[in-house]
C-alpha cells in the first residue's frame, strides 16, 4: 500500500494545535500539495468541524471529506500512542482511497506534557506550546517537549502580557533540545509559520513537489 | 507442569489484557448517551446495562459467532467462517457499532499478525480482509486470533465477553459515572452472567444467532447523533 506522510501535531490543551493546522494548510495548499486532516479531539469534533469549515467548505482547500473528526474516550494520548488502532484504521482507508495526498496530519486531543506519538502512526513529530502556559516551558522538559521532532512555541506576541521571557525560553529550548529544532510563532499573525512550512517540505515531504505536479520544482 | 497449558493461559492474557490495542477503551456501547441525559444513575445501573449487553446483545449474536469461527477454524472450513463473517456484520444494525467492530477487528488482525506466523486460516482471513472479501468483524476476527494462537473456545468467549464488560466499566469511571472500587465490584458481579451466557451459547449454531434489545438499539443510535461525545460509540 502507498505510504503517505503522516505528521503529528501534539501539545496542551488550547496552545493553538488546530490554529496551527488552519495556518499550515493554507500554505502547503497553495503549492499544490493535498492535505488530509484527523482531529482527535477530547469531548467533541468542534475542532474538526472548525477546520473543515474553515478550510475546506468556505476556502475549497480540500475537499470536506478529508477533515476526519475522532472521538478518544477520553485518553487522548491512548489514541495517538499506546493503542493508536483507530487512527490507523483511518489512515488505512486514506491510502487506499486517496494515493493522491502528500500529506496526513494528524492532531492529538489537547494533552500533557508527556505526549507522544506511537512510531506507527506518525513519521514527525510536532509538540506545541504557547508562552501564556508559563515561561518554565520548556525548561521542564518532558516527553513531548523533548522527543519531538519540532518544538513549536506559539502566541509569541502574548509574551510581553503574561510576563514571559522568550530569551529565557530559547535558552532553555536550546539547552533541552540539543541539536534539535524548535520555532517561535504566532499563529494570529502568520509569524514564523512559513518556518514551520520549510520544515514540513524538507523534513516530512522530502523537498519532493506535489504529487499532481512531479515534475515541477517547489516554490514556497 | 503442562507447558501448553501455560502458553494458552499467556495467550488469553495479552488478547484479553486492556493495554492490548484494538480501540475498545474508545467505546461506550451507548453508555456516554445514557449518561449524558441522566438516565443512568450508579453502579446498580450500570450493572443492569452491562447485564442486558451480554444477554440480549453479545451474548446470543457476537459469542455465537465467535464460537462456530473457532470449530470452524480447527475444521479448517473457511467458506463457513466467510459465512459466519457476513452474518455477524449485518446483524450489527447501529452504524457506528458495526463500524467500530470491523475497525477494531481490523486492526486486531494485524496486530497478532505481528506474532502469529504460519498459520493457514489465519493468512486466509487477513488475506480475505485485504481483498473485501470478508469484513473483518470483532468476534469472528476474534476468533480467528484465538484459534491461531490454541486458545480454546470457553476460553475464547470468556475473554470477548469479560473485555467488553471490561471496556464499559471503563468508560464508566472516566465518564464519572461510578468509582473505580465499584468498577471492580461491577466486574465480579457480572462473572455469573458471563458464565450462564456462555453456558447458553456454547452450542448454537450460526442460524440461530438472534440479539433483541430494542431501546438499547435506540440508545446506541442516538449516540450517533449526539454533537459532543468522548466516545466512538
Amino acid at each position: 500500500m502507498n505510504h503517505i506522510p503522516r505528521i503529528g501535531i501534539g501539545g496542551p490543551v488550547g496552545s493553538g494545535k488546530s490554529m496551527l493546522i488552519e495556518r499550515l494548510v493554507p500554505m502547503l495548499a497553495k503549492i499544490g500539495y493535498s492535505i488530509s486532516i484527523i482531529s482527535n479531539d477530547v469531548i467533541s469534533k468542534e475542532d474538526a468541524d472548525r477546520m473543515r469549515t474553515n478550510l475546506a467548505t468556505k476556502r475549497g482547500l480540500l475537499p470536506e471529506n478529508m477533515v476526519i473528526g475522532l472521538a478518544t474516550g477520553g485518553c487522548p494520548h491512548t489514541a495517538v500512542r499506546e493503542d493508536p488502532s483507530m487512527n490507523l484504521s483511518i489512515i488505512e482507508e486514506m491510502e487506499e482511497n486517496h494515493p493522491e495526498l502528500d500529506l496526513i496530519i494528524i492532531e492529538s486531543g489537547g494533552d500533557n506534557i508527556t505526549t507522544t506519538f506511537s512510531p506507527i502512526l506518525a513519521d514527525y513529530f510536532m509538540y506545541i506550546i504557547d508562552v501564556a502556559g508559563g515561561d518554565k516551558y520548556p525548561r521542564k522538559g518532558g516527553l513531548g517537549i523533548e522527543s519531538c521532532d519540532l518544538l513549536v512555541i506559539n502566541k509569541i506576541d502574548l509574551a510581553e502580557l503574561v510576563g514571559a521571557n522568550l530569551e529565557s525560553m530559547k535558552k532553555d529550548a536550546e539547552k533541552i533540545r540539543k541539536e534539535k529544532p524548535f520555532e517561535f510563532i504566532n499563529c494570529k499573525t502568520d509569524q514564523g509559520v512559513k518556518d514551520i512550512v520549510e520544515h514540513i517540505i524538507h523534513d516530512v515531504l522530502f523537498d519532493l513537489p506535489p504529487k499532481s505536479i512531479r515534475s515541477e520544482k517547489v516554490q514556497i | 507442569m503442562n507447558i501448553d497449558e501455560i502458553n494458552e493461559e499467556l495467550a488469553v492474557m495479552q488478547l484479553s489484557d486492556s493495554f492490548f490495542p484494538t480501540g475498545l477503551f474508545a467505546t461506550s456501547n451507548g453508555l456516554e448517551f445514557l449518561f449524558s441525559k441522566n438516565q443512568i444513575k450508579g453502579a446498580e445501573d450500570l450493572r443492569n446495562l452491562i447485564k442486558i449487553n451480554i444477554e440480549q446483545q453479545i451474548g446470543p449474536s457476537d459469542c455465537v459467532a465467535l464460537g462456530n469461527t473457532l470449530e470452524n477454524a480447527g475444521n479448517k472450513n473457511f467458506e463457513k467462517i466467510i459465512q459466519t463473517d457476513e452474518i455477524s456484520f449485518a446483524m450489527k444494525s447501529i452504524k457506528e457499532i458495526r463500524n467500530a467492530s470491523v475497525n477494531s477487528g481490523i486492526q486486531l488482525v494485524k496486530c497478532v499478525s505481528e506474532f502469529v506466523k504460519e498459520n493457514e486460516i489465519f493468512d486466509q482471513y487477513q488475506k480475505a480482509i485485504k481483498e473485501k472479501k470478508v469484513h473483518g468483524i470483532f468476534p469472528v476476527a476474534f476468533a480467528v486470533c484465538c484459534s491461531a494462537l490454541n486458545i480454546r473456545k470457553e476460553k475464547s468467549m470468556t475473554m470477548l465477553l469479560y473485555g467488553f464488560t471490561v471496556s464499559v466499566v471503563g468508560a464508566a469511571l472516566r465518564l464519572g459515572l461510578i468509582q473505580h472500587l465499584e468498577g471492580q465490584k461491577i466486574i465480579h458481579d457480572v462473572k455469573p452472567i458471563i458464565i450462564e451466557t456462555i453456558a447458553k451459547n456454547f452450542d448454537k449454531s450460526i442460524f440461530d444467532m438472534w440479539q433483541f434489545a430494542p431501546q438499547l438499539d435506540i440508545v446506541q443510535m442516538s449516540h450517533e447523533k449526539m454533537d459532543s461525545k468522548m466516545f466512538i460509540t
